[in-house]
């Protein structure tokens, strides 16, 4: 089946995370491409699971349009982290810098895991007449190649703000800090989850630790987030230094971060926007309808206006508009995840 | 003194509102105006409303919220008076900026290239300096390598030394302005369908015609043609109730008289598939389960000898079975038949997933009952003979949603507009390098912020090759 063959791929991703961060202390240049070469197994697989998920659709579809697996959210998110690792290899063959692999292939590790605890249907579905469209198919393939280009710039910014933050007392110190310590604890208790699981229907995000049923396991787990924050805010200056020595320094993270928005900007604002704009013209007979998702896609493209635009207001230096490229990821993932968590629309698409 | 006021008063709103502080201002407070709509529910009557409170607060609280809420006009704020005030800052900050700054850009063009001072070009973010042993022709040589790159290069003699400016795509700084233009182009279009455009919805039964739309409003709005809808079709994927497709086969009529459409006088319409006709669109968009007096229950009966043989029947009318005595009739239906765990018939929905009729026979008094599934051709099989069942014909609607919008002309010029724009701006930016030639020492300066880092490796391109050859 073709979600097992993209969960090894999953596990694959993960993996490559502590060999990136073996590769970041010792500095040996041969670790560094056993990273690189477990993302790209990963990547490998990863395809291959993609087509192999393409064909498991054909056989119900019998059209080849219709049988891109971008069509619900588990293949959504599956098809985001293709695209993420993707391009982050391309941003590290361009560059010639590893060290955003660490937390590429967090990000990446945690949206694999999600599908697993989100309790998103993994089997391929036939597709309600809504969906069989092809505005649809390049609204969603486009909308995600942007938020990859997002989260790489996420990512880059948000090591440009932790770089360029006076001292621990700055808000853009506590964010970077506070946000990188999150990113990690998520993906351990993401792993945990998944280890502890007992019945495959009822998994649930933090089952095991925030929200575990016992008290203890569950204050024991606040507490280690808690101390997560607290190692990352104490020690955040030596994730700096250990950039500086591999030469990646300010003006290099400022660029990724403004190159990522300046990529994903137009495709975004293409294909999130127009092309789900027409679909639904087509569709429902209308353009645009203020359902909860268009406007939150609406509010994350303004997010990154702002990022655009900010460079033009006096004293907006380099690193305050980088926190605007952190906030806007942050948004992006709302628009993605939490709309269909938690506010209701005519989104089906999306629906779990 | 007063006109000197006056005149300094116009600059000051001018400038306000020509500034990009008041349009990074405007895209937070229209993102916090627009998330808090998606947390309030919008356009619900009252009591909704405080329901939708009271999950989170007392009742005295919740009916205090609403009140402040519908004051504000925060149960259905995109059409509330203070977000399209927001939205119309928001165009007239656009404009006023475009008109403030364009005829700059474009003198800017027109004017001829002049040397710059050193005082310019030292502020410049980004700088370089090398020393070169060779100095012959340097001026010729930089200028070949810099315009075999696609750059203009203009040169001018400085008390510094010789000055080089290079320039490659400077015209794309343009594409800004057709970017902010189309959201100009945009709005207009969607201003032009809030007045003079409608939407609607007419629910057809199969088999018959309507001739007026019931608008979002809850208005009635006569047209001057029918649409009859002569049938009606949900196909499903096999084994679910998952529809695979719906469609109406439709005919406009005037007067009676079925209009050619394409050259067709029925027209087909499905899910993603739209037409027009006279300024109005026409979506398919949903449909229902309707029996009513006039639905017809559709038979075949396969006589030996391959003869086939159509009947037609209303619920609980009688009719005789072809070349016999016997009369039938149907005294039940269900749209969607399922078997439960006890092997009890029982009906899943009322969308026909699995249609089903339950048929008396009555051979000269002795009564026999029978299902016959559509679906399944081993039920067909009567004492009489095989009888199957088609359809069930006119007793779905097709609901239909209708809309006029003549602004949606616009929206997608403007769509193109934006999306050509952005792509310029953001992808073919314009590049600039200014060179001073002073002897042995060459020293590079560029003004650009965005992508310094790959500017600086373009720069080391262009050195090493003015070193290469000029070894
Ligand atoms: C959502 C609406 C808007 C979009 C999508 C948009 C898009 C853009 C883009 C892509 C750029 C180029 C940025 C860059 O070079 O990196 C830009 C520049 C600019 N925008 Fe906007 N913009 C919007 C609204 C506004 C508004 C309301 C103003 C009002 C003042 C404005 C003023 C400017 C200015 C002054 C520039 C710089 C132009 C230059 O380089 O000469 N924009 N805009």
């Amino acid at each position: 089946m073709s979600y097992q063959i993209i969960s090894i791929a999953g596990l694959i991703y993960i993996i490559a995370m502590p060999i990136y961060i073996i590769y970041l202390l010792t500095k040996k240049e041969k670790i560094g491409y056993l990273g690189t070469g477990a993302l790209c197994i990963g990547v490998l697989i990863h395809l291959f699971g993609f087509i192999q998920r393409f064909r498991e659709m054909y056989e119900i579809n019998h059209s080849f349009i219709r049988s891109i697996p971008i069509t619900n959210l588990y293949e959504s998110l599956v098809f985001f982290v293709l695209c993420l690792v993707l391009g982050y290899l391309i941003v590290e063959w361009k560059y010639g810098k590893k060290g955003f692999g660490v937390i590429v292939s967090l990000i990446a590790g945690i949206a694999i895991g999600l599908t697993e605890l989100l309790g998103v249907t993994k089997e391929v579905q036939p597709l309600v007449p809504a969906l069989k469209s092809n505005w649809l198919l390049a609204h969603v393939t486009l909308s995600f190649i942007a938020y990859a280009a997002f989260a790489i710039s996420f990512v880059a910014g948000l090591f440009h703000v932790l770089m360029t933050s006076e001292n621990r007392k700055s808000f853009k110190y506590i964010l970077s800090t506070t946000i990188l310590a999150f990113m990690f604890f998520l993906i351990l208790s993401v792993i945990i989850d998944m280890a502890t699981v007992e019945n495959q229907k009822s998994i649930k995000i933090f089952h095991f630790t925030l929200g575990n049923s016992s008290l203890f396991v569950a204050i024991l787990s606040w507490s280690a987030l808690l101390a997560f924050i607290f190692v990352f805010w104490r020690w955040g200056e030596v994730i700096v230094r250990i950039l500086k020595e591999f030469k990646i320094d300010a003006n290099l993270l400022e660029e990724i971060t403004y190159k990522g928005i300046a990529f994903g900007f137009p495709l975004f604002t293409i294909g999130g926007l127009v092309f789900g704009a027409i679909w639904a013209d087509q569709a429902w007979g209308r353009y645009w309808g203020w359902d909860p998702k268009e406007t939150w896609s609406l509010i994350t493209w303004f997010v990154y206006a702002f990022y655009l635009h900010a460079k033009f207001i006096r004293g907006w230096s380099g690193s305050k508009t980088s926190v605007i490229a952190v906030v806007g990821f942050l948004v992006t993932i709302f628009t993605y995840l939490g709309v269909n968590l938690f506010l209701s629309g005519l989104h089906s698409y999306g629906s779990m | 003194m007063a006109k000197w006021k006056l005149e300094n008063l116009n600059e000051k709103i001018w400038n306000f509102f020509a500034s990009v502080d008041l349009a990074v201002a405007l895209f937070i407070v229209i993102s916090l105006a627009a998330a808090i709509g998606t947390v309030i529910p919008q356009q619900l009557e009252p009591e909704a409303t405080i329901r939708f409170f009271s999950k989170f607060f007392s009742m005295d609280t919740s009916l205090k919220i609403h009140e402040i809420v519908s004051l504000l006009d925060l149960n259905n704020v995109y059409h509330s008076w203070w977000f399209t005030f927001l939205l119309f800052m928001f165009a007239l900050n656009l404009v006023v900026c475009s008109i403030d700054r364009l005829p700059n850009l474009l003198k800017s063009y027109r004017t001829l290239p002049q040397a710059l001072s050193m005082k310019v070009l030292e502020s410049m973010p980004l700088k370089k300096q090398l020393i070169l042993s060779d100095i012959s022709h340097l001026k010729e040589k930089l200028s070949e390598i810099l315009k075999r790159k696609g750059f203009s290069v203009n040169v001018f003699d400085t008390p510094e030394g010789i000055q080089l400016q290079a320039k490659k795509w400077s015209k794309t700084r343009l594409a800004v302005y057709l970017t902010h233009f189309s959201i100009i182009v945009i709005l207009t279009g969607a201003l032009l369908g809030t007045f003079f455009g409608f939407r609607g919805h007419m629910n057809i039964l199969e088999g018959t015609a309507l001739d007026f739309i019931i608008s979002d409003e809850g208005k009635t709005i006569p047209l001057d043609f029918q649409i009859l809808c002569e049938k009606f079709e949900v196909e499903y994927y096999e084994n679910s109730a998952v529809p695979k497709a719906f469609r109406s086969y439709l005919k406009i009529l005037q007067k009676d008289k079925p209009v050619m459409i394409n050259g067709k006088d029925t027209v087909i319409l499905e899910v993603n598939e739209p037409f027009s006709y006279g300024g109005l669109t026409f979506y398919q968009a949903s449909y229902g389960f309707q029996p009513t007096e006039h639905a017809e229950f559709r038979f075949t009966f396969l006589h030996e000898q391959d003869r086939k043989i159509p009947i037609r029947v209303k619920f609980e009318e009688k009719v005789r079975i072809p070349n016999s005595a016997v009369l039938f009739s149907v005294i039940d239906f269900s749209p969607a038949l399922g078997i439960d765990e006890e092997g009890r018939l029982f009906n899943m929905t009322t969308d026909m997933i699995n249609p089903a009729v339950l048929v008396e026979f009555d051979n000269q008094g002795k009564k026999t009952q029978q299902w016959i599934l559509k679906k399944i051709p081993q039920t067909w099989d009567t004492p009489y003979g095989k009888l199957r069942f088609d359809e069930l014909w006119g007793a779905q609607f097709t609901g239909l949603q209708v809309r006029k919008d003549p602004g949606v002309p616009f929206i997608y010029f403007g769509s193109i507009l934006l999306c050509v724009g952005l792509f310029v701006s953001l992808f073919l930016r314009p590049i600039n390098y200014f060179v001073i030639i002073d002897k042995n020492k060459v020293t590079f300066y560029s003004p650009t912020l965005k992508g310094k880092v790959t500017i600086e490796k373009q720069l080391e391109e262009i050195i090493k090759k003015l070193k290469g050859e000029g070894k």
